[in-house]
């Protein structure tokens, strides 16, 4: 077992606690183990709290990474946001007169920032520490012909030179994590377009989400795989708002990553907390009396 | 009528305080290494949505100190959905999505936010989180199976957002 420290955030584990059971039923399968760390605040967001003070958000997120610094283990984040904030604090802190100002900072609750743990998108553990072959492995209900749209989202990939998770103009992580379940990845002609939560002017993520909405639809997958939970909100909860303002009917249900892995690797569809799901991905089900089917027909 | 007396001074003068105030921010200064390619503009999302937004034209503006345009009430600043495309893309490493983010500091400076922007750090300056606790959260972690979630320690929070004096700080 490698072990790494959690950092869980926000979003995940108050408003999708099933998308955090799905990540801690399915990485000791991989021979991963995951260790929480106590105390851990708020990254803080990338888009919120660095807008009104970015030394106070450098401090926090420094912070956050003492505490794995203390337990001596890399840290791996499973929102895109948290992976943002706490990459370009490594990298931030990296220009030691910044770090210098930000000890200073540390030094009023008795901390050090000194730079020893990294950071890790959960997805670069899948792939690098645990290995596509691993989870195919894993896999006790493959998903075969289970057509899956693909949105990266924004920070996952970009800035690269700080994320280092992929290539910005051709990933492939997602696809060939999709494909190791035996499903199908394709990527939709707007797969570069961001979600838009971020900005503050209505309009402009409306008609974002129109756009991105529509191509996801074109290609006619069973599910959208998301990896990031701000972009599965808009896709959730917003694929109704944007369907309702603009009187089209989108329909491709989101599914976070890991929930899907969850259940190709035999979590009951029932257990996935997927029935709060504005757009349900009921058409998993079949995978389930496949492969019920199979087991009884090899116990005959 | 008489004619209207020639301008003198649509010279532009480049406001140099708001430049300095700009340069205090983390990675504030970048503008400067801007020199107008437009390679920022042709992935930018908020652009192709929006016809006011234009990161090129942002970074213009601060490179001629016109503060006054970029940071009113009316601020284009917060249609940026936070891409990171231009950072991406940017050849000078001017990083625009920092400056402009280093821009929104000046504005919160001066008490300039939107309301759901404003509310959201309310939240974290108060709980430590962006999303806060509450029973109906501890009741969907225990359905599964969840550890509840740790206790954010408050008093180190607040003395790390604490501005530091104006002397800096004391070693
Ligand atoms: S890409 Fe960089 S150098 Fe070119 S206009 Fe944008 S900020 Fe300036
Ligand atoms: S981060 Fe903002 S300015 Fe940069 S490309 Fe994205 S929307 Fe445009």
């Amino acid at each position: 077992m490698k072990r790494y420290a959690f950092f869980p955030g926000c979003l995940i584990p108050t408003r999708h606690p099933a998308m955090e059971f799905a990540i801690r039923h399915t990485l000791p399968k991989l021979g991963i183990e995951i260790v929480d760390l106590e105390g851990t605040s708020c990254c803080p967001d990338p888009i919120y709290f660095k807008s009104k003070d970015k030394m106070s958000w450098l401090a926090v997120a420094a912070r956050n990474l003492t505490l794995a610094e203390e337990q001596g283990l890399d840290i791996f984040t499973n929102c895109s946001g948290c992976t943002a904030t706490l990459s370009e604090t490594y990298h931030l802190l990296e220009d030691m007169s910044l770090r210098e100002k930000v000890n200073q900072r540390l030094k009023r609750i008795g901390r050090e920032y000194k730079g020893t743990s990294k950071i890790r998108h959960i997805v670069t553990l899948l792939r690098d520490v645990a290995g596509y072959d691993a989870i195919r492995e894993s896999v006790v209900r493959p998903l075969d012909g289970l057509k899956v749209a693909i949105h990266y989202g924004c920070h996952l990939l970009k800035p690269s030179r700080i994320m280092q998770v992929d290539d910005p103009n051709d990933p492939s992580v997602m696809e060939r994590l999709v494909e190791a379940l035996g499903a199908v990845p394709v990527r939709h002609r707007n797969w570069y377009l961001c979600c838009g939560k971020a900005c503050q002017r209505e309009d402009i993520p409306s008609n974002m989400m129109h756009d991105l909405l529509g191509a996801v639809q074109e290609e006619e997958a069973d599910i959208l795989g998301l990896i990031c939970p701000t972009c599965f909100g808009q896709f959730d909860h917003g694929q109704m708002k944007v369907s309702k303002q603009f009187g089209e009917d989108f329909h491709t249900p989101p599914i976070y990553y890991f929930q899907l892995l969850a259940f190709a690797q035999g979590v009951p569809y029932d257990k996935l907390g997927l029935e709060r799901q504005r757009f349900k991905p009921e058409c998993l089900r079949q995978f389930e009396t496949a492969a019920a089917a199979a087991s009884s027909s090899e116990t005959e | 009528m008489p004619d209207e007396p020639e301008k003198k001074d649509d010279v532009v003068k480049v406001n140099f305080d708001f430049r300095r105030e700009l340069a205090e921010k983390i990675e504030g200064n970048l503008a400067s290494f801007c020199y107008q390619c437009g390679a920022c503009v042709g992935d930018c999302p908020a652009t192709m949505y929006s016809d006011t937004f234009n990161p090129r034209e942002i970074m213009l503006k601060v490179l001629y100190g016109l503060g006054d345009e970029l940071l009113g009430e009316d601020s284009v600043m917060w249609e940026c959905t936070n891409c990171y495309n231009c950072h991406e893309r940017c050849p000078q490493e001017v990083k625009p999505v920092e400056v402009i983010i280093s821009l929104k500091n000046m504005l919160a400076d001066r008490g300039i936010y939107p309301d759901p922007v404003a509310k959201v750090i309310k939240t974290f300056e108060e709980t430590g989180r962006t999303t806060p606790l509450s029973g109906a959260v501890d009741k969907q972690r225990e359905r599964f199976g969840l550890p509840p979630l740790s206790v954010v320690p408050m008093d180190e929070i607040s003395l790390l957002i604490e501005p530091a004096p104006p002397e800096g700080e004391d070693n």
